[in-house]
């Protein structure tokens, strides 16, 4: 399907903007629409308590706005400019409660967007300067010509950059901490469409320079399926520990950003290995597609606890799912669909992903792989397979851990008053929500007409034409990776979970009704992350606020201090040492003299003098006296200035009468 | 045309300052007092009049059309013309300058002594003008003398310990460099192809005569480059700025943020690409130890100004950093150079003097000057934390606003100056490179010490009450008191008078402006730099 419709808006911002609207870029904005849609309907209820709603609805649309720029835009310029955009004002949402966590996390969300755009701002740089154009269509070209210059390691470098500043943005694995911090924080709609779409952005670029840039560079794609094997698992773990209901969903979207990344990677890796890559690249755009509607159904389902409780922790929320049928029914669609159980969409996209590596691994397994080392090892890839299944495993055990915490079991002491509350929102607020809920299932029992229909229509961003045979998405060898998955997943429930990250509670609450709850109910969640890993309060603030402008700052209000004043002390030094040099010069001279030619007189005559003579010196000194005294007066000056007056005057009646 | 006008932009304010001087300090003081309506007009007047002129002059004057006040000595004339890179700081200039007289005249209500004060700021007016104005190395140089002499009563003008302090370091300063500069404009004349100091795109040097002696000369430009250099702030020569923060803030924005140091930078700039020509000085070790002293004061300014507690104080560091983008892009020696630099220096203007402003206004309003009481204001004072957040984003260089602009033409003609200096001039062409690092380093300080302040004024951070408040289920009555944004008792606009507000609402449209819409000043700078290297 080919939609032709391109704008330009020359000069505007600099270099002008560059949109289009193609198939991939359609549905993306047809799913930003909605998204908006939806957590606005619902921000209606879940805002009305808060004072300044103004700020909140105008920063929420303009970032809608900039979204909506990201992913209609045709050259990497344009995208950085609303990239940018759309960062900042997405900020406002994540600090927008004011307290104190919101603000530390909105600094670390916002360190992390400008550090990733500084640095995008270079590869852009890098780019442009290589290759002479930022078009997302003329980047193939130019940058197979720059291959062939011999730039590839500035290219490398350049798509270093870019990758470094988009993954940000995604949550890509090392600079993926912004996501736990600032979903828990930032308003559930807010969340939801953090997560559901503007991780997706980062995601868009990473895309754009796979495909356009490192389209069939085996190395690339190693590094992109590293990055996103790593991603998914490290995601995962932390989902798996974490006992907050909107931290889990966003560690949880740190895991399927990894999984969809891992998707792109297999692109170039395929690409590389001269297959057709249309496996990778409608998993990966399909896997978008899901991700997106599941978070949107997750956290918004997460808000409307939230809104009621003012409470993330699961320990406080458990049961208040418990007849909310509503709810209940949003959740585990969207839990089921992420979870990847076959017949809900997450099944198909995972599938899809699934395949692709498989198919990289029999390349391997033949020796086809261009690759050579661990890329090309055949172990390598079965491993790769694994902890793919092994995260998906875990993807159904934390959302199990959710779901049972919030449905299923019941409070240790305010079961009742939950259950007297028996509407978790709104009815508009419900059908907002029922929305994303009934298009799970939906797309996910008609993979073959909706997700190959959507699949078609956004490969050709990808650079693909046609798919050479169709998938059979419910065929056993499919299944059985699904089934393994779950499998893993109930095990991993039941086996870690329930033992490793549960413990009994000892002491009996207070407010406790005892003796009426079964034994489950006495066991309470934990963390058990050790607090030594969290990457950002070990690594990058300690990095970024006290190592380096405590060692620069040092070194700088060092030379501040002591450089000037060292240069002036020296130069005063040298100088008064010049000056005394030269003052001892002259004296060595006159002493000198005093040796030799102007010897002082061996005998002194005494003089003594007459009485005239002294008469005549007291006389000379009452004239000086007087001297001193008129020339230092006031009249003295007048004298002298009446005698100028004069003497002029009689010159000029001189020069008068002469003529 | 008639080309006496084009000394009047330099004289008549210079004149009316002096008038002011001679006739403003007489009478008593209650007389005085009855006087400063009056002194608002005559202020108001001559800028305004003095602002018509510049544009006049900007859209009327034709290349070559000069005009000769006086003759010193021989071929040192003092010169009057008008070319497209002085038009670029005169029409900046001539937009700041009524602006910021608007501002100060509610900042300086009040004062005892503002007679004196606007004397000095409308004499400085012109100095700067004919800074812009000057047609030789010659007349650069005199104003660039007058300019100390001018603004030191205004440094002063606090008549404080720390004011005192300020003023005679920054004598001392000024009056040490300008003798380096002076130096140089005896070498360029001595070695000049025209016989005389007169600026020509490409430089005046007489190349055979100067590359028997070449490395006396680099060595003269590099002396004369930190000359010009203390008042453009380059690393060893910086220390006066911070210092100089005492003065009333009309000084500090105008004068230590755009205007004294923005005069320093247009003389490095005619220095470099004017009188000693790209061509002398592309790849010898001289452009490259300017880079490095341009690239270690980004690298310090802008560390120092994290480190800052004290608001204008931050600002004057980055200002700092922030000139030294302009000494860097300059120092890339290339028609890009050139362009970035004068970019920058235009979009840095707007950017600087309007977070300057924002300062003032908040010390003129609440008497704070340290960041950590900023707390919450910014939702008191709408407008002012508005422009101020428009100004600090732009300082980082986000996208759609002005900075971004110029920090994207820095970045591009660095690394359009690496790749060639790579081939030609062997392992040194690496330092435009790490020039892109450093300013990338310096965006990410620049963020921390924007950021943190706007950050403060919005989101002071409240305790989180949901932790400790026992959860209702039903919601609606105990969120009412949870949700509330900022604590009671402290409503109310606190933002300044229409005439400082109107000058910050003008330098932040300025700022979007540029950004959004920045074609014409693009393709003007380009011709500049096509022009002169």
């Amino acid at each position: 399907m080919r939609l032709g419709w391109e704008y330009e808006l020359a000069g505007f911002c600099g270099l002008g903007l560059h949109l289009k609207l193609d198939g991939f870029r359609l549905i993306y904005v047809g799913i930003a629409a909605l998204m908006w849609a939806v957590s606005g309907i619902f921000s209606t209820e879940y805002m009305a308590h808060y004072k300044s709603k103004a700020s909140y609805y105008c920063f929420f649309w303009i970032t809608f706005f900039a979204t909506i720029g990201v992913f209609l835009s045709a050259d990497l310029y344009t995208t950085f400019i609303f990239f940018e955009m759309m960062s900042f004002t997405s900020f406002v949402w994540v600090i927008f409660d004011g307290t104190r966590e919101s603000v530390r996390a909105a600094k670390t969300y916002l360190s992390v967007a400008v550090i990733g755009g500084l640095v995008m701002l270079m590869g852009l740089l890098l780019l442009q300067d290589l290759c002479g154009t930022l078009m997302m269509e003329e980047l193939k070209e130019a940058a197979q010509r720059a291959v062939q210059e011999g730039e590839k390691a500035r290219l490398y470098a350049a798509g270093a950059c870019l990758l470094f500043g988009f993954g940000a943005k995604a949550g890509c694995f090392p600079l993926h901490i912004w996501l736990p911090k600032a979903h828990p924080v930032a308003p559930a709609p807010a969340s939801a469409l953090l997560s559901g779409i503007l991780t997706k952005t980062g995601v868009f670029g990473i895309i754009v320079i796979s495909c356009q840039i490192f389209g069939d560079d085996s190395w690339w794609g190693l590094l992109i399926t590293g990055l996103g094997l790593v991603t998914m698992f490290l995601g995962a773990l932390l989902a798996m520990f974490s006992i907050n209901l909107k931290r889990t969903l966003a560690c949880s979207s740190v895991s399927q950003i990894g999984f969809i990344l891992t998707g792109v990677g297999m692109y170039s890796m395929l690409a590389a290995a001269g297959e057709n890559p249309v496996l990778a690249a409608r998993g990966a755009f399909l896997h978008m597609v899901n991700h997106s509607f599941f978070k949107l159904t997750l956290f918004l389902c997460a808000g409307a606890v939230f809104m009621n409780l003012h409470q993330l922790d699961l320990n406080e929320i458990r049961g208040f799912g418990r007849r909310k049928p509503v709810l209940a029914f949003c959740f585990a669609m969207g839990a089921l669909g992420i979870s990847g159980v076959p017949l809900w969409s997450g099944y198909a996209s995972k599938t899809l992903l699934h395949e692709s590596i498989v198919e990289y691994g029999h390349l391997a397994a033949k020796g086809l792989a261009p690759l050579k080392g661990i890329g090309g090892a055949p172990l390598f890839w079965i491993g790769a397979e694994w902890i793919f299944l092994l995260t998906g495993g875990m993807t159904v055990s934390y959302m199990l851990k959710l779901f049972i915490a919030v449905f299923i079991e019941r409070h240790p002491f305010r079961q009742e008053e939950f259950d007297k509350q028996r509407a978790s929102m709104s009815p508009v607020s419900a059908l907002a929500l029922l929305i994303p809920a009934v298009l799970i299932p939906f797309m996910g029992c008609t993979p073959a007409w909706t997700m190959d229909y959507l699949a078609q229509m956004g490969q050709t961003f990808f650079g693909l034409r046609e798919m050479e045979h169709k998938v059979h998405y419910f065929a056993l060898e499919n299944l059985k990776g699904g089934g393994i998955s779950i499998g893993l997943g109930v095990l991993l429930y039941c086996f870690v979970i329930r033992r490793y990250l549960m413990r009994e509670i000892t002491s009996d609450h207070p407010h406790a009704t005892s003796g009426q709850e079964d034994k489950a109910m006495e066991k309470e969640y934990v963390d058990r992350w050790p607090g030594f890993l969290d990457l950002e309060d070990r690594i990058y603030r300690p990095l970024l606020l006290t190592f380096l402008p405590g060692v620069w700052g040092a070194l700088c209000s060092w030379l501040d201090r002591y450089l000037i004043p060292a240069a002036v002390s020296v130069f005063l030094a040298v100088s008064s040492l010049i000056c005394r040099a030269m003052d001892h010069l002259s004296d060595s001279i006159i002493v000198l003299a005093r040796y030799t030619t102007h010897r002082p007189l061996q005998e002194k005559r005494v003089h003594i003098p007459s009485a005239r003579e002294e008469r005549f010196r007291n006389r000379e000194r009452a004239v000086f006296r007087l001297g001193y005294l008129v020339e230092e007066s006031f009249s003295f000056g007048l004298m002298l200035f009446c005698l100028g007056l004069c003497l002029t005057l009689g010159y000029l009646l001189y020069e008068f009468f002469r003529f | 045309m008639n080309q006496v006008l084009l000394c009047v932009p330099a004289l008549l304010p210079l004149a009316g300052g002096m008038g002011l001087l001679c006739f403003g300090l007489f009478g008593r003081q209650a007389e005085r007092d009855r006087r400063e309506k009056g002194l608002f007009w005559y202020a108001a007047i001559i800028t305004l009049a003095n602002s018509l002129v510049l544009w006049w002059l900007i859209f009327r004057t034709g290349e070559g059309e000069r005009f000769v006040l006086f003759r010193l000595y021989g071929e040192l004339k003092v010169m009057f013309c008008l070319d497209k890179m002085g038009k670029v700081f005169a029409g900046m200039i001539s937009v700041l300058w009524p602006l910021a007289v608007l501002y100060s005249f509610e900042y300086m209500k009040g004062e005892k002594r503002n007679v004196t004060f606007f004397s000095y700021y409308l004499m400085t007016y012109g100095v700067t003008a004919g800074i812009a104005l000057s047609g030789n190395l010659m007349t650069l140089y005199l104003f660039y003398e007058l300019l100390t002499l001018a603004t030191f009563p205004l440094v002063l003008f606090p008549m404080t310990k720390e004011a005192r302090r300020a003023s005679r370091r920054y004598l001392y300063y000024s009056i040490g460099g300008a003798a380096f500069a002076f130096l140089g404009l005896v070498f360029v004349l001595t070695f000049s192809s025209t016989g005389n100091t007169v600026f020509l795109p490409g430089g005046i040097l007489d190349l055979g005569k100067a590359n028997a002696r070449k490395n006396t000369l680099l060595f003269i430009y590099l002396l004369a480059f930190f000359g010009f250099g203390v008042k453009a702030v380059v690393f060893p020569c910086h220390r006066w700025l911070p210092l100089a923060t005492v003065a009333p803030t009309p000084v500090t924005a105008l004068l230590h943020a755009v205007a004294v140091v923005k005069s320093g930078a247009f003389a490095i700039l005619r220095l470099t690409y004017f009188s000693f020509g790209t061509a002398f000085l592309r790849g010898s070790w001289a452009q490259w130890a300017v880079m490095a002293a341009a690239m270690a004061t980004i690298l310090y300014g802008s560390t120092m100004a994290v480190r800052e507690a004290h608001w204008k104080r931050r600002l004057a560091y980055s200002t700092i950093s922030n000139l030294s983008y302009i000494l860097m892009a300059s120092a890339m020696m290339s028609p890009l150079g050139l362009a970035a630099a004068l970019c920058h220096m235009v979009a840095h203007a707007f950017m600087k003097i309007c977070s300057f402003f924002c300062a003032g206004a908040v010390m003129h309003q609440t008497g704070k000057t340290y960041i950590y009481e900023l707390d919450g204001l910014g939702r008191r004072m709408p407008v002012t934390f508005g422009c101020l957040t428009v100004a600090s984003l732009s300082l980082i260089g986000i996208p759609v606003f002005a900075g971004f602009i110029s920090k994207w033409s820095i970045a591009g003609a660095a690394f359009h100056c690496g790749m060639e200096s790579l081939e030609s001039f062997g392992k040194w062409g690496v330092l435009p490179f790490a020039a892109v690092a450093v300013l990338l380093y310096s965006a990410l300080m620049t963020a921390m010490y924007m950021l943190t302040v706007v950050i403060r004024g919005y989101f002071p951070g409240r305790e989180s009450t949901s932790r400790k408040a026992l959860p209702s289920v039903s919601g609606t009555d105990l969120s009412e008191g949870q949700r509330e944004e900022q604590p009671g008792g402290q409503d109310g606009n606190l933002d300044p008078g229409w005439n400082m507000l109107l000058p910050l609402v003008v330098f932040a449209v300025v700022i979007l402006v540029l950004g959004l819409h920045s074609q014409p000043l693009t393709k003007l700078l380009t011709v500049i730099g096509g022009e002169a290297a």
